[in-house]
């Protein structure tokens, strides 16, 4: 127990410091949870290991969480992960439920981190034995599972799918990566283009332009005319006990999002924002009651909110037992140990025992400090929406600017792509086109092609999506049924209001 | 009017503290090199090994020059590119070897840097350039890889193209091609992506034989036979009198003796002209091509002064990597032999 | 048989070329669905437009066209200058911060429906401080580059 030396006051300070900072980095519009690590990784340098490591921890729990304030409250991801939690909580918070849903929100993160946990501590080197079993054709799967939910997302299936598929086009803009194993080459754009689109459109600047800037121009078309957004956004009171009593009845769906959370998080690559997704893709086929999803119900925010929580202890999975981070947040973390000179690999857990604990020990209490933090704090953030229109929006397109171009370390083209992605978001909602199967295709789409041509080009038979391992066959079996029960609700939905009519 | 007036009041506060801030900055330096410095990478990572030899470098200089330096890292092509656009000296990139071996192997966005830019410094070797086979693999040394190529049999190779990864594996192909004229197209590239996407095509049996990393694969090595993950290095590509300058502990806990065994002459991959092939992975600097040279002799000479005082290089072996400073004209004119010589390998091999 | 239809279903792929195999099959994709977007939703959509019981998206919808134009001029403004600006003092975020406070003063009046001495003193004040604010807390303390 030599380990507990360690724990003085400062770490602790420093893990609830990291957590505040985080959840107001994943609050604002823009800024996100890996941001928030890669900003305070020099930092680490003069804490020490295990200081640094508290505090990078907190940030990173502090993040993820973070990024459901703006999701709920103005429609926009305040982190890649949290795009789901825009679909139900923007509407309870039109609705006037706002409150209610943050609340849900930091209930179901808090649950879902602390499984997440759970499994890293438990199951870390097993999993990571597992996860490796995962070659490039059942990521391949897993994310064609995940871009089933578009066939389930849309009023109208054809419209969904065409919009997804236009996403997937516009993320497969830029070279195809030889980071990825590609050969470096650019497609899909004319030469003049190539020293701006080389790497293709990032994700953060088309997320918070399709969402942040074409709500805007939106807003400006009509006029700005409500001059209180309170009006659009109402805020009622709301309590502890009333967002506890919409988890009755949801203990599958928190379990296995959160699982699904994890699980995600822990295959390097896949992670991230495909965690959330998965998630709330499973809730919608395998829940009974799915007709309110999409237009404000709780069950979609547990989904998503415990699945990208989990995601903070699966990814930390790879990382201690294979050395390889699994979502863009630990790749940025993975700095705070080589900057220190410590490697990770297959025999970190056993060979720094010490840190090992430590790093759960800040996990865990970083959780608990988001919680509280986010739990009484919720009703002034809510207050946000009281903020005139004309100071807000102001403020949002410059902390979205700042946003973008931090992202990839300074990059002007970056800041540019909001306004293109603001236009194009605001056009095609205009024409009814639908954002959120386009976003999500985007933000899948360049991992798609990777596993589905190295998958090919290993094996060069189409066969071997369906033959390579038991694995793919369970994920066919997914992904059937979950394009099956996207059809058949379809159908229920049809007839319902075909009788209705007459 | 009142109005008016907390105004002005506050926005003069806010000029008179800026151009206070203003003032102690421009203060601070008295070199060529003004005002705040932003020193590109080229890799998008800032954990690996470019990011730390970068801010090692970057936060010496900025005391010893009294400037505020910030290291980015936003990738190879954005950092050419902003790189070429300024030549006030603002801009500074640091990088390694993939900055011309892009160029040798005709990666689009990667232009000949002796012509482009300007080489500067060196600053350090990454020794840790590496190949390694599964545990079990029945190919104990690389030479029973060239034997078995040889001999007709098909080793595939894990690489990631264009670069640092692929010219260990063209110079084995050389290698075999002068040994076994005709067999070398039997050594196969498995082109992939990250060291993650390595490993996976080890562990799924896809490739037989793995670039990587001495830090990043040293723990699969010390797995017992029978784990899945479990790894043996070949071949370290790095120069015997490089590999020596190591701390005499090693690596996590593969000693340097035990290291140089992977290093020549103990492994011997022949180029043709009776010497053996050798990589070491250098960071250096790179300037625009018409930055002020006074700004090349300020950085040349304050590093040389830093590098005298000897406490960077303490930090840098710590950090597994061997220091190695060179002045921007010898640095430039070393870098260029050493693309001259993989120029032809790779010409050879066409 | 059976080999007729592994052959058919094998696949080599140029690694010169690999660039182009997964946008192809987008294309394709894109293509068909496209084909089927007109048949099925365009076409009737169009018709309903000719017999009036319809209106076509942007063109026949009313517009506040000086604030929806005007925040498209300033956001194209402020992204330009910014990176003008903040190149006559580099890596400074000069021109972030003067920017936006002159960005956000423009957009807030755009959107400012009663002008009165109450909302423009806090209109102002809020370009100043917000900007200054971020920059310092970004730029300064955090030393994230901005433009």
């Amino acid at each position: 127990m030599e380990f507990l030396s360690l724990f003085d006051l400062t770490f602790f300070l420093l893990a609830a410091f990291g957590t505040l900072v985080g959840v107001i980095f994943g609050a604002i519009p823009g800024m996100t949870a890996t941001m928030a690590v890669a900003v305070c990784l020099p930092l680490t340098y003069a804490l020490g290991l295990h200081h640094g490591l508290a505090l990078l921890l907190g940030l990173y729990v502090g993040g993820i969480s973070g990024g459901m304030v703006p999701a709920v409250l103005l429609n926009i991801p305040g982190t890649p992960s949290s795009i789901t939690t825009t679909f139900d909580g923007y509407p309870m918070a039109r609705k006037g439920q706002g409150e209610k849903a943050l609340r849900i929100c930091v209930i179901a993160s808090l649950v879902g981190g602390l499984i997440s946990a759970l499994v890293l501590f438990l199951f870390a080197p097993v999993l990571a034995n597992f996860s490796i079993k995962f070659s490039y054709v059942e990521k391949f799967l897993i994310i064609l599972l995940a871009l089933s939910v578009i066939a389930s997302l849309s009023s109208s299936m054809l419209i969904g799918i065409f919009s997804g598929v236009i996403g997937i086009w516009l993320s497969l803009i830029g070279d195809y990566s030889i980071s990825d194993g590609g050969n470096g080459h650019t497609r899909l754009m004319f030469d003049f283009m190539e020293p701006y689109l080389f790497e293709g459109f990032s994700l953060l600047p088309v997320l918070i332009g399709i969402f942040g800037v074409a709500t805007i121009l939106l807003e400006a078309e009509k006029g700005v005319k409500s001059d209180l957004t309170h009006e659009r956004v109402k805020v009622s009171k709301s309590d502890g006990a009333g967002a506890l009593a919409a988890f009755k009845g949801r203990f599958t769906n928190l379990t296995r999002s959160s699982f699904i959370g994890t699980f995600v998080g822990m295959l390097p690559g896949v992670g991230g924002s495909a965690a959330s997704v998965l998630a709330y893709t499973q809730e919608k086929n395998l829940s009974r009651d799915t007709s309110q999803m999409g237009k404000g119900a709780p069950q979609g925010l547990i989904a998503s909110e415990s699945a990208n929580n989990a995601l903070t202890g699966g990814a930390l999975i790879p990382l201690l037992s294979l050395g390889i981070p699994g979502d863009a947040t630990t790749a940025v973390l993975i700095g705070a140990f080589t900057l220190q000179g410590i490697q990770v690999g297959p025999l970190f857990i056993p060979e720094n025992t010490t840190t090992w604990y430590v790093m759960m020990t800040a996990l865990v209490f970083a959780n608990i400090v988001m919680f509280f933090l986010m739990f009484y704090a919720i009703k002034y953030i809510a207050k946000v929406v009281m903020v005139p229109k004309h100071i807000l929006f102001p403020l949002i397109v410059m902390m979205c600017v700042v946003g973008a171009y931090a992202i990839n370390y300074g990059i002007m083209f970056d800041v540019w792509t909001l306004l293109i992605f603001g236009v194009l978001g605001y056009l095609i909602q205009k024409i009814g086109l639908e954002v959120a199967p386009l976003i999500i295709g985007f933000i899948l789409g360049s991992q798609a092609e990777v596993y589905f041509v190295k998958s090919l080009e290993s094996f060069g038979t189409y066969t071997i999506f369906f033959t390579r391992s038991p694995i793919a066959m369970v994920l066919w079996a997914l992904i059937a049924a979950s394009v099956l029960f996207s059809i058949v609700i379809r159908l229920k939905a049809r007839n319902k209001t075909t009788t209705q009519t007459p | 009017m009142k109005i008016a007036k907390r105004a002005t009041t506050l926005l003069s506060v806010g000029v008179a503290a800026l151009s206070l801030g203003l003032g102690s900055m421009a203060a601070m330096a008295d070199g060529p090199l003004r005002g705040n410095v932003r020193v590109l990478i080229g890799s998008t990572s800032t954990g690996g090994d470019t990011y730390q030899n970068a801010s090692i470098v970057a936060e010496r200089l900025a005391e010893h020059l009294g400037l505020n330096i910030k290291v980015d890292a936003v990738g190879a092509s954005s950092a050419f590119r902003t790189l070429s656009r300024d030549s006030r000296g603002n801009t500074l990139m640091i990088f390694h070897d993939q900055s011309y071996l892009g160029h040798v192997y005709g990666v689009q966005g990667y232009d000949d840097i002796f012509e482009e830019y300007r080489v500067g410094p060196t600053l350090a070797v990454n020794p840790g350039n590496a190949y390694l086979v599964p545990k079990n693999s029945p190919y104990e040394t690389l030479d029973d890889i060239i034997e078995a190529v040889g001999n007709g049999e098909t080793v595939r190779v894990a690489i990631q193209p264009g670069g640092v990864s692929e010219i260990g594996f063209s110079a084995l192909k050389n290698a075999i091609a002068l040994e076994h004229p005709g067999q070398e197209d039997n050594l196969v590239a498995i082109n992939t992506g990250s060291q993650s996407d390595k490993n996976q095509q080890l562990f799924d049996g896809q490739a037989d034989m793995i670039s990587g990393t001495l830090q990043a694969n040293e723990q699969y090595t010390r797995l017992p036979e029978d784990d899945q993950k479990a790894m043996r290095f070949v071949w370290l590509t790095a120069r015997q009198s490089i590999m020596e300058q190591s701390p005499e502990e090693g690596l996590g806990q593969t000693s340097r003796e035990q290291l140089l065994e992977y290093v020549e002459p103990n492994v011997q991959v022949p180029m043709g002209d009776g010497e053996n092939f050798t990589f070491d992975k250098e960071f250096f600097f790179l300037y625009n091509r018409d930055m002020d040279p006074a700004i090349v002799e300020q950085i040349d000479t304050a590093l040389a002064e830093i590098y005298a005082e000897g406490e960077i290089q303490n930090v840098q072996q710590s950090l597994f990597f061997i220091p190695n400073f060179m002045p921007s004209d010898e640095a430039e004119a070393h870098l260029h032999d050493k693309m001259t010589r993989y120029q032809e390998i790779i010409d050879n091999l066409q | 048989m059976a080999s007729g239809l592994s052959d058919l279903l094998s696949v080599s792929i140029d690694f010169e070329t690999s660039h182009l195999f997964f946008p192809a099959i987008i294309h394709w994709l894109l293509a068909g669905l496209f084909a089927l977007v007109l048949v099925l939703k365009v076409a009737p959509f169009l018709a309903a437009v000719k017999r009036g019981e319809r209106t076509l998206p942007i063109f026949g919808e009313s517009m506040d066209v000086m604030r929806f134009f005007g925040t498209l001029a300033l956001i194209v403004a402020y992204f330009y200058l910014m990176a003008v600006v903040g190149d006559l003092f580099p890596y400074t975020g000069y021109g972030f911060l003067f920017v936006s406070m002159g960005f956000v003063l423009l957009m807030s009046l755009l959107y400012l429906h009663v002008w009165s001495r109450k909302n423009l003193i806090i209109v102002v004040v809020n370009a100043v401080v917000a900007p200054s604010l971020a920059w310092f807390v970004l730029a300064k303390l955090f030393t994230i580059t901005l433009p």
